[in-house]
């Protein structure tokens, strides 16, 4: 008997956490499929399909799912190549050259949203401080710069990869071993073979793994973005915010079906992730 | 040695690629005007007047309100429940973790409309924006908080703690209280630490949710842009200077911990 109610104080102790996530996460999401069948014109319609319809026919929202896909593979890939070469430095590296950078890493980690578009701005916006020494000296392909396009949307999104894709590779070079290039050199392997044959199939889970946050990372983003070009540039984050919040009549329920999308792209890049993930550990331990 | 050098040289051109955008902005904070290959005329006004700007000092303010209430909640919950799971539900670990792990699938723009749609409507305590931002907050930090808490509760070895203090004698939760949570203490400053990191960064989340009725220093930045990029350009040194400091905190704790853990093992 005293062990049944001991249970159920147990239990209390768990409820508000309970209470939390099922209020602002769970329900939340659960509201947010459910809103993305029902119809946008007609209100007693509880089930239909024309919110996906209209999200993947309509010119417009297949240019933002474009345009995010886009700029989240090309800062993903910018970002991993040198965050590769720059965890491959560090493991290269000792003492306080490899300390500075860490801490410049970190630092520079949380740097990101409206910060970093101002300070974008600041530098290579229309009257920037290397906008303005390229009038001055003539360089004019870099005077002609414009910072309010895709172009610049993209450097401001590699930035920001950089120092995550950097740090999280870091600890992956730890298990590269001494001997493993001492037998390459052995074998008549050069830096090349090494890194081809044995360094990158090695790393390949964490490669993959980086991948995946950078690409949940730069698909979700929406600060730096709007900071940059506000609503004039098409994004999935921005469409889908523009639609509960816009000065315009609002579009739950068409908004709904796009972050269902987009919540569907990242739980692809997470699966994808994971199976390349299982595969290649398979293979290695075989 | 010509691996060496290499190394040496990328790690250079990267520490200047990622510094520039900071260091030139905030060379631009101290100086009147920066139109010339210089910037001319060294002043700290823009500070002095930033300072003075009660709107400014009220949303930072209302930036460190955001994030007390949320840590403190988040962290008592996840506390408590991750120590009734792990003592008493061992089976239900694995989904207080997915809970715990959707939020970073989800993260701030589909949160935070999803949250908007369902309680804008809806009256008395739920329906209040602020109470809606608080809960936001919590759901965003949760994965960064869970981990912090869930890792060091492993490493103290807290099942056989908790054993041992019973065999002394005391309740479980007494232990729990006494033993357990003194002893993690620097893990959750740290995730703590994180989840400020986090929510002194946001953007999103409150512009859907509580909209420029309630500026924190993000929204602040981001219309002070809009009026002129002086006065932006101290906002922003501000916003940095308070991040970093966050980040060298972590930074610190995180190393201490590590140098105590590598003494304890050697002895």
């Amino acid at each position: 008997m005293k062990k049944k109610r001991n249970v159920a104080i147990y239990f209390l102790a768990l409820l508000p956490f309970l209470v939390v996530v099922l209020l602002y996460e769970i329900l939340p999401l659960v509201m947010m499929i459910v809103s993305s069948f029902r119809s946008e014109v007609d209100k007693s319609i509880l089930f239909t399909l024309d919110n996906y319809i209209t999200s993947f026919t309509r010119l417009a929202y297949q240019r933002a799912i474009i345009n995010s896909l886009k700029v989240t593979a090309i800062s993903a890939l910018f970002g991993i190549a040198i965050g590769f070469i720059g965890a491959q430095a560090i493991h290269n590296s000792t003492g306080r050259i490899k300390n500075v950078f860490l801490t410049v890493l970190n630092m520079t980690s949380n740097f990101a949203g409206v910060p970093l578009a101002f300070a974008y701005m600041i530098i290579l916006g229309n009257s920037g401080v290397i906008i303005q020494f390229a009038k001055t000296y003539g360089l004019q392909a870099l005077a002609n710069f414009n910072l309010y396009t895709s172009t610049g949307l993209n450097m401001m999104y590699i930035y920001f990869q950089i120092p995550l894709a950097t740090l999280l590779l870091v600890p992956a070079f730890y298990g590269i071993r001494k001997e493993w290039k001492e037998a390459n050199l052995l074998l008549n392997g050069n830096g090349f073979t090494f890194w081809t044959k044995v360094g990158i199939p090695v790393l390949l889970p964490s490669i993959f793994g980086t991948l995946s946050v950078l690409f949940a990372n730069a698909l979700a983003a929406y600060a730096t973005a709007y900071a940059l070009l506000m609503n004039n540039y098409s994004l999935l984050a921005i469409n889908i915010t523009g639609m509960f919040t816009g000065d315009m009549t609002t579009r739950p329920h068409l908004g709904a079906a796009l972050s269902v999308v987009m919540m569907l792209l990242m739980l692809a890049a997470i699966l994808i992730n994971n199976f390349i993930t299982s595969q290649t550990s398979k293979w290695r331990w075989r | 040695m010509k691996n060496k050098i290499w190394s040496a040289a990328i790690i250079i051109i990267i520490i200047i690629y990622l510094l520039v955008p900071l260091f030139a902005t905030a060379i631009y904070s101290l100086f009147q005007k920066w139109t010339e290959i210089l910037p001319e005329g060294f002043t700290l006004r823009h500070y002095v007047d930033l300072l003075s700007n009660r709107s400014f000092l009220l949303s930072l303010g209302r930036t460190i309100l955001v994030c007390i209430f949320p840590i403190v909640i988040t962290v008592v919950i996840t506390l408590l429940a991750l120590f009734v799971v792990t003592i008493y539900f061992p089976k239900l670990e694995k989904y207080v973790q997915i809970l715990c792990m959707i939020p970073y699938t989800i993260q701030g723009v589909i949160l935070s409309v999803s949250i908007l749609s369902l309680y804008a409507g809806a009256g008395g305590f739920l329906g209040v924006r602020q109470v809606m931002l608080i809960g936001a907050y919590c759901i965003i930090i949760l994965p960064y908080i869970f981990q912090g808490i869930r890792n060091s509760m492993h490493s103290v070895n807290m099942p056989m703690l908790i054993e041992a203090a019973e065999m002394l004698g005391s309740s479980k939760l007494d232990a729990f209280i006494r033993v357990i949570v003194p002893n993690i203490i620097s893990g959750i400053t740290v995730s703590s630490l994180l989840a400020v990191g986090i929510i002194f960064g946001d953007y999103v989340l409150i512009r859907n949710i509580t909209g420029s009725a309630f500026q924190n220093v993000q929204i602040f930045l981001f219309l002070a842009m809009k009026r002129s990029s002086t006065e932006a350009s101290a906002v922003f040194v501000i916003i940095m200077l308070t991040t970093f400091l966050i980040t060298a905190l972590v930074l610190y704790l995180q190393s201490r911990d590590n140098r105590q853990k590598i003494e304890s093992k050697g002895r």
